[in-house]
């Protein structure tokens, strides 16, 4: 009896261990679920290296020492990971090299299949949370929150200068945030409705000064922000690339933005989720994807219910369709879209909310739960894919999963 | 266009035309083909662009830091086919882009660029694949076509269509517009500016709601002209030759279309023209200012205990207002930078480790200045000469004006790694 409670008791501390070793278990994404987002660690930097084809790059971290010796830190965007500029869906090809960007990231789902380092390659605290399920500028985060630039203050010497500005809540009630110095210079675009002007054109007509200081009265603005190397030794200050003056500005740079992205998703297709397959016979399946969050609202109006064809292949976690050297509709499974449902509540981030039941009377290899699939509405274009955007034969693993050996080590 | 005319070399360049390859490629016997050693760029020296060969295609893939990257060139065949092309900057290789001097990460990805390149000056330390020499020539199968591959991977220049155009006194001709659901095709000639060319081949440009319509100082939309009845909502409508520039893309197209371009920025007027310019020409003075002008190392004097005198030539192709800041008898700085334009050492900024010194004379050489150059030669004197400012080597001048910054990580040598100062071409996947 008493050797029973004895056992008793180990198995006990045993498993408060285990469970104890369970809670410090770092969180990692699972494949086939959206993770809770606030389960992601957020920071900040400068994209300073694009791979758009394999969706991954590098970028600067902002970290509590001189942000010039930060070297560049590779990230991957998950597959369901979201990029938005100017405050329109986009893709990494679409942001400019030196763009700050806000980033939301977890730890690699599968380090052995990371396609960025899963490890610290160098001697700064930088984050190993590398897989990016948001990734968003200046302008985005602020649409995004309900925040605005307040510009208290310009000082200008020979074309160019310090603003100082806070960025605040839309809302009234919440504490307003720290000033913070921010450059300008010549190189600055202003938006304002149609206009593009340039610090030069506000000079002339009087808002701004030629030389020294000027009250802008707490301006609302949106900014675009970039880095440039300071003098100084000041640890890090960022460059106002671009303000947008008023909302009409803001509103075209939203619409022109989300017309690329549109024009892309219609030729590459729309990335999903597959929840599950019910197999039939001869090859027939009906599969239940749910497809990503993040995209225009009617690029998921496109999928339409009773009939409605379609074709749907598989992809892999860059969203590089598996085939596709004779355009992805080349080997996808054809079929029809039987459903389309919302599902009720707010849906993670990375998820549209949306599943579509789509049956095929040739499943092909890819199209299994849990994996990556791209699936076009028939409206959709029928076009070849770039070489880059797919996988060749599929005898490479490099193609894959492609290894982080093309970012340089910085010691 | 004032902007662009003052630049000399350009205006050289124009003055070669754009058959300025076709030595290179003059119909030669057998014989002759087995004698003839392919030119490759010398070291210190600015190569004849006449014996450069010219191709255009989508930047897909840039390295910034290393001044490489990846093209999709048009050759004969399918045009989606074609695998990212590696390409590198020679040292004084130029970049433009909206008609102004450029650097790699100013270049949106998607941007169809005219090239012009050599062969790998040497091949051992090339940071791109160097390839068999007559690669252009091969057909690269797949549907692919020739053209596609050439082994001329080495640029002295790589520019965007705008660029192009007002370099060349080219301007494209709007003929009509076919709009259906928000997207179309758009007839155009490409023709001299001038006018006189009767004959230039009609092309077939896409655009949609992505495309830009720059008209003074505004940024329109497809909507916009729609809206003010320039042009029609649905259906076809005579534009009369309208002159404007372009800026070009590739999009994938429908109907098993080799190749057909699509439309990202139409400028439609003079103003619009010369604010683009201006815009980009502001932000590449800032980027040399804090980078350092690059030049060649003509000549050193040694003097005693360190002291020496520099003899430079200034890379071309920079907005005038820069050379102009290199002052007879101002201070200046001085430091040893790698093919890839990198600083040889900058963990404090470039200006830690840099010879310090004074411009003792700057020279315009006269006559024809080759493209790469420009022309302008700098006498330094400096008491304390470094590593790396030696003949035929590549350096970065700081006139006193310019800011003093420190660089980021990647764009400066920081240990005694072998990579570092000559990438490898590893990161191209095959």
């Amino acid at each position: 009896m008493r050797l029973c409670l004895s056992c008793f008791s180990l198995a006990l501390c045993l498993g408060a261990s285990l469970l104890a070793i369970a809670a410090e278990e770092p969180f990692r994404p699972e494949q086939g679920k959206f993770p809770p987002l606030d389960k992601s660690v957020a920071y900040r930097g400068e994209l300073v290296f694009v791979d758009h084809a394999t969706r991954r790059g590098s970028l600067r971290v902002e970290f509590k020492s001189e942000f010039f010796r930060s070297p560049p830190t590779p990230f991957a965007m998950l597959p369901y990971g979201m990029v938005r500029y100017h405050g329109a869906p986009a893709d990494l090809r679409d942001i400019p090299i030196g763009t700050i960007m806000n980033i939301r990231a977890f730890l690699p789902p599968d380090p052995k299949n990371s396609s960025v380092v899963t490890t610290p390659n160098h001697w700064y605290p930088l984050p190993l949370e590398n897989h990016a399920i948001l990734i968003e500028d200046e302008p985005s985060l602020c649409l995004r929150e309900g925040k605005t630039w307040k510009l208290k203050e310009v000082d200008l010497q020979n074309n160019q200068g310090i603003v100082l500005a806070t960025r605040d809540s839309q809302d009234a009630a919440a504490a307003k945030g720290p000033e913070e110095k921010l450059t300008i210079d010549s190189t600055t675009r202003f938006w304002r409705g149609r206009e593009n002007l340039s610090l030069a054109d506000l000079v002339a007509e009087g808002t701004w000064p030629a030389s020294g200081k000027k009250s802008l009265g707490g301006q609302s603005v949106l900014l675009g922000l970039i880095w440039k190397p300071c003098p100084d030794g000041i640890f890090v200050r960022y460059h106002i690339s671009d303000v947008w003056l008023d909302d009409k500005a803001t509103q075209r740079a939203i619409q022109s933005q989300t017309e690329v992205h549109k024009s892309l998703i219609r030729s590459r297709w729309m990335p999903a989720f597959v929840d599950k397959v019910e197999y039939g016979k001869f090859g027939r399946a009906t599969a239940t994807v749910t497809l990503f969050g993040g995209m225009d609202p009617s690029l998921y109006a496109d999928f339409k219910k009773d009939g409605y064809t379609g074709a749907i292949n598989g992809a892999e976690n860059t969203l590089k369709h598996a085939g596709g050297s004779y355009g992805p509709a080349h080997m996808a499974s054809q079929g029809t879209i039987l459903e389309v449902i919302k599902t009720p509540g707010v849906a993670p981030m990375g998820s549209s909310g949306i599943q579509v039941r789509f049956e095929t009377d040739l499943i092909i290899e890819g199209i299994r739960p849990g994996r990556v699939v791209r699936i076009r509405p028939s409206d959709w274009p029928k076009v070849y894919i770039p070489r880059e955007e797919f996988l060749g034969e599929g005898a490479k693993i490099e193609d894959r999963f492609p290894r982080p050996d093309i970012f340089p080590v910085y010691r | 266009m004032m902007f662009l005319v003052r630049c000399s070399l350009f205006l050289v360049l124009g003055l070669l035309g754009v058959r300025a390859n076709a030595a290179n490629e003059e119909p030669r016997t057998k014989n002759q083909e087995q004698v003839a050693v392919p030119f490759r760029p010398e070291s210190a020296k600015f190569p004849p662009l006449e014996k450069s060969v010219s191709y255009r295609g989508e930047l897909i893939f840039v390295d910034h830091a290393n001044r490489r990257g990846c093209i999709r060139v048009e050759g004969t065949g399918q045009f989606r086919r074609n695998d990212p092309h590696p390409f590198a900057m020679l040292p004084y290789g130029i970049i433009r882009y909206h008609g102004a001097p450029a650097d790699l990460r100013d270049i949106p990805l998607g941007t169809v660029m005219r090239v012009r390149a050599y062969l790998p000056p040497d091949p051992k330390t090339s940071s791109v694949p160097v390839l068999p020499i007559n690669n252009k020539e091969k057909d690269a199968n797949g549907y692919r076509g020739t053209g596609i591959f050439p082994a001329e991977n080495h640029a002295i220049l790589l520019e965007d269509d705008a660029s192009y155009c007002l370099r060349e006194g080219k301007v494209w001709k709007l003929k009509e517009v076919d709009l259906q659901l928000n997207q179309g095709i758009v007839l155009a000639t490409l023709e001299p500016k001038a006018g006189g060319d009767t004959q230039a081949a009609e092309q077939k440009l896409t655009l949609d709601t992505a495309t830009r319509f720059w008209r003074g100082r505004e940024c329109l939309r497809l909507a916009d002209l729609i809206a003010d009845g320039t042009w029609p909502a649905s259906g076809k409508k005579s534009l009369g030759g309208q002159s404007v520039l372009l800026g070009l893309v590739w999009k994938p197209c429908p109907d098993g279309i080799f190749v057909r371009f699509h439309i990202s920025d139409v400028w439609l007027d003079d103003v619009a023209t010369q604010r683009a310019a201006q815009s980009q020409a502001e932000v590449h003075k800032t980027f040399i200012r804090s980078r350092w002008m690059p030049a060649w190392v003509d000549a050193v004097e040694y003097g005693k205990f360190g002291r020496a005198t520099v003899t430079a030539t200034l890379f071309g192709g920079m907005d005038p207002s820069l050379y102009a800041d290199f002052q007879k008898g101002s201070s200046a700085m001085m430091n040893g930078a790698e093919n890839t334009l990198k600083h040889t050492d900058a963990s404090y900024g470039p200006g830690h480790m840099a010879s310090r010194g004074s411009i003792l004379d700057v020279t315009k050489a006269a006559g024809e200045i080759p493209l790469g150059s420009s022309g302008i030669q700098v006498r330094f004197e400096t008491d304390l000469i470094i590593e790396g400012i030696r003949p035929g080597k590549v350096v970065r001048v700081r006139p006193a004006a310019w800011p003093v910054v420190e660089l980021p990580r990647e764009e400066h040598l920081g240990s005694f790694r072998h990579e570092e100062r000559f990438p490898t071409p590893a990161i191209f996947q095959k």
